[in-house]
């Protein structure tokens, strides 16, 4: 049971391809992370397994399912997907666009099984937005919008949930509240793959780092072997020393 | 925040939608017999209820059933047609400055059904329909080719859209300078949206394309609910973004190129009812289209009527009526609405 990533090749348009020929395996039960410098292609490769684009080669499966080949819908019901800063749809209440993660599993009119409800229900309580359910996600807080977004997700109750940078444009509380939403999920038994700038966050957060380099997988592993003064001289071209986080142990990068 | 104070409490918006659906359509049958009733020859509404339901009197039957009820059915079809029209197109390029007349479609539809009519005026009436969506279709065409290939921002689409708008407007103009006056003077009338002139025959050719229209719209509308959070997002959500948007853009053409083939160009309804629509009952298009096409069905029956009230044996367009009620509430909306999403 993984997500199985073979050769894949993928871009925008007919530029040069952002990411070349990628082999990666995602485990179940982990939360893996994907870091690397601006433009190495971590949110192209996401994308990529998400069905936001299409690759040029290549196949993903998610355990039995070929993600590339299946309807879209039955994919949807496998992996959920959160882009970066998605759009905030207009007098839409937290209700209705949590409630909207239930679309995969349900027929044109979007009605609500008591399942759907259940699930809603419980993807609100696990988000902490009891207080806000009905109020209108235009007028939330960048943190609390965040986690409506990963509220929809989660009442996706997919095995899978991929988020592209959950954490652009929060302050620190609230990125480290939605990274600890992050654990949740891995908690309650979902397997998550997420993208992230900050390196000691990516080691603090994260079961495996897949560290990515001008379209290709330079490193992966336990965050403790990856984070090392040769990677990120290699991969960012900053010189650095490594040190243990005094708080969670894990290792932090400082440029020296 | 002040989020914390009167919070978890359902807002009962099932219960509102239900109130608010059901004061609608009073009211729009209201107005729809006020409008029987306004005209040259002002008839009371007792009579109005008598003919329509005992068929007697004489020269009031003629009006009533001849000439008022054609253009009362019209009003509800094309007001509701053009409604629903405009919510789609606000979804999908998530833009609440658009509307079918603002992406092209209307003046596309008009030019094409204008040269149907005084370039072809041999082929018979039932044409136009088809005409105007041929021509709607192909303004929506040019803006969304262009728009796929360059993969451009809500408000490039917009304002191609109004160039293209303005390059078929020029073609309706030019045809009706070059036409001699008494041929092109209905056309004129008729371009301004009016629903002076229209008979039985106008609701034969439309009645049909605009209620098969208008339900696939309603059965599509949580699609739009999906679609409205953005291509990424809906693509997580399993919808076949590029293919549903496609489907949902035309429908909203061809209901806004039929209803311009029978009423003309009724400007800012595709761009008011939506709104109002939003503001009464929120953005879930399940309850927001069936609001709006009722809002549509209103403004454009008082908007006839209005026109005729005002000056009796004289008639002013529903169209013109219909913009200067949109002008005052279109600079509302520039004004109140805040720039959430600049995409």
């Amino acid at each position: 049971m993984s997500i199985l990533v073979k050769g894949v090749t993928a871009g925008y348009g007919r530029d040069r391809a952002i990411v070349e020929n990628i082999d990666l395996t995602i485990a179940t039960g982990e939360v893996t992370i994907l870091i690397g410098p601006n433009g190495c292609g971590k949110s192209t490769l996401l994308k990529t397994i998400g069905r936001l684009l299409k690759p040029r080669t290549g196949t993903i499966h998610a355990d039995d399912l070929d993600v590339l080949r299946n309807h879209p819908k039955r994919v949807a019901r496998t992996i959920a997907y959160l882009p970066q800063s998605p759009v905030v749809p207009t007098a839409i209440t937290v209700e209705q666009l949590v409630g909207y993660g239930r679309a995969p599993h349900q027929s044109l009119l979007g009605l609500r099984s008591p399942k759907d409800i259940e699930l809603i229900d419980q993807a609100i309580a696990a988000t902490g937005l009891e207080e806000l359910r009905f109020k209108p996600v235009a007028e939330l807080s960048g943190g609390q919008r965040q986690r409506a977004f990963i509220a929809m997700a989660l009442a996706q109750d997919t095995p899978y949930v991929m988020l592209d940078e959950p954490t652009t444009y929060l302050d620190i509380k609230h990125q480290v509240e939605t990274l600890d939403l992050v654990r949740q999920l891995h908690g309650a038994g979902r397997t998550s793959i997420v993208v992230l700038h900050d390196i000691a966050q990516a080691a603090r957060y994260g079961d495996r780092l897949v560290v990515m380099h001008e379209g290709r997988i330079v490193a992966e592993g336990k965050p403790a072997d990856v984070v090392t003064p040769g990677l990120i001289r290699d991969v960012y071209g900053l010189d650095c020393e490594v040190y243990a986080d005094p708080v969670s142990g894990t290792p932090v990068a400082t440029p020296r | 925040m002040s989020a914390v104070t009167h919070t978890a409490t359902p807002p009962r918006t099932a219960l509102r939608g239900l109130v608010l659906l059901v004061a609608l359509v009073v009211l729009v049958i209201v107005a729809a017999l006020w409008s029987l009733s306004v005209g040259a020859v002002p008839i009371p509404t007792q009579t109005i209820v008598n003919t329509l339901f005992n068929l007697d009197g004489e020269q009031q039957t003629y009006i009533i059933m001849k000439s008022r009820l054609p253009r009362m059915v019209l009003a509800l079809l094309a007001g509701g047609a053009l409604a629903l029209s405009g919510s789609i197109i606000q979804a999908v390029i998530r833009n609440p400055l658009a509307s079918p007349n603002i992406i092209g479609i209307n003046s596309g539809a008009a030019l094409f059904a204008l040269v149907l009519v005084l370039v072809f005026p041999e082929i018979p009436q039932v044409w136009m329909p088809l005409a105007a969506c041929i021509g709607g279709l192909t303004a929506a065409a040019f803006v969304m080719v262009v728009a796929h290939y360059r993969n451009l921002s809500a408000i490039h689409l917009a304002l191609i859209g109004v160039a293209v708008g303005f390059v078929f407007e020029a073609g309706v103009d030019y045809l009706l300078i070059v036409s001699n006056d008494s041929e092109s003077s209905a056309p004129m009338i008729w371009l301004t949206g009016s629903l002076w002139g229209r008979t039985w025959a106008h609701v034969t050719i439309s009645w049909v394309p605009l209620v098969v229209l208008s339900a696939v719209a309603l059965l599509l509308s949580y699609r739009l609910d999906l679609i409205a959070l953005g291509e990424a997002t809906a693509t997580g959500l399993g919808l076949n973004v590029p293919r549903q948007r496609l489907l949902l853009l035309l429908v909203a053409t061809l209901l806004a190129s039929v209803s311009v083939a029978v009423v003309g160009v009724m400007g800012f309804i595709g761009l008011m009812a939506p709104h109002i629509a939003r503001r009464l009952v929120g953005g879930s298009h399940r309850l927001m289209l069936p609001v709006a096409a009722l809002v549509g069905m209103l403004l454009v029956v008082l908007a006839d009527g209005i026109g005729r009230a005002i000056a009796p044996p004289i008639e002013v367009s529903a169209g013109i009526i219909a913009a200067l009620i949109g002008a005052p509430f279109f600079i509302y909306i520039m004004l109140t609405t805040t720039s959430e999403q600049d995409s």
